[in-house]
């Protein structure tokens, strides 16, 4: 058993009386005090606008596991839509937008591991995605 | 005005040497570098439904736009969790103590994000969820 702990700081000036929230949670197994003991730490380079399976079900051997993706394009112009659904085989076209990710941001989520999670780059150029997977 | 987030993931025994991944991003409107500008502000809500309950409603004016999630499940007990989904389909469950920080893109107004406390019953009391939208649109409400 590991133990892997990750932490949020959010400090926000939008509104007159500043907003600042931190929170650390260590990662476990489903419902469990359990740690997770597997990493997954890629880095890939896209180079068309085509949608992909950035992370499959396939990969992952449990039920319950939490994904961290970062683009670290300074570009503001190069984002990813992150889908999430039933990407089927080799036609990820049932699925549901999260979110885009502009050039800088990273998410961190949950992830049930029912459905495959893919990703659109916003142009053709080369872009760089990372993503860490823990389970 | 900016708001930043931060995410520090760090393991000293999950690889074989020690882990740690730091990423701080400053939240900006969509395809610029300009500030986000609006937010929700915190918010704190108590589950005690099964079924599903709208966190925050999708409005397709923000179709285009940039607005970032966060959500906590407060609970103590390890065993509780909350199942997150968008437009029904589930994203995750958040176990005690867990967290998620998400881009949220409203494609059409069933994209909205609802919460349900899966495993709760009478017995085992409310699940606190805390959550927080920042986003750049004019006409961007949420309902808890």
């Amino acid at each position: 058993m590991a133990t892997t702990n990750a932490t949020i700081a959010l400090t926000s000036g939008v509104t007159d009386s500043s907003l600042s929230v931190s929170n650390t949670t260590e990662l476990n197994t489903a419902g469990t005090t359990t740690g997770v003991n597997t990493m997954t730490s890629v880095t890939k380079v896209l180079s068309s606008t085509n949608q992909v399976d950035l992370i499959t079900t396939g990969s992952v051997a449990t039920t319950h596991a939490y994904v961290y993706i970062n683009n670290p394009s300074v570009d503001e112009t190069e984002y990813f839509h992150i889908t999430i659904g039933n990407a089927g085989a080799g036609s990820p076209t049932d699925t549901e937008e999260i979110g885009r990710l502009y050039a800088g941001d990273f998410m961190w989520m949950p992830w049930d591991v029912d459905d495959d999670i893919c990703i659109t780059p916003s142009t053709a150029n080369d872009m760089t995605v990372e993503y860490m997977v823990f389970s | 005005m900016a708001t930043t987030a931060s995410l520090t993931l760090a393991s000293a025994d999950i690889a074989g040497d020690p882990v740690s991944v730091s990423k701080t991003a400053t939240l900006t409107k969509a395809g610029t570098i300009n500030d986000l500008d609006q937010s929700t502000g915190l918010n704190r809500v108590h589950l005690r439904s099964t079924t599903n309950k709208t966190l925050l409603t999708a409005n397709t004016e923000g179709n285009d736009l940039a607005a970032k999630v966060y959500i906590i499940n407060k609970a103590t007990d390890s065993s509780l969790y909350v199942t997150v989904t968008i437009n029904a389909q589930t994203v995750g469950k958040l176990y005690a103590g867990n967290f998620m920080f998400i881009p949220w893109s409203q494609t059409d107004t069933a994209a909205a994000i609802e919460v349900a406390a899966t495993n709760w019953t009478s017995s085992t009391g409310d699940i606190p969820v805390e959550y927080a939208l920042f986003h750049e649109d004019t006409d961007f409400l949420t309902n808890a």
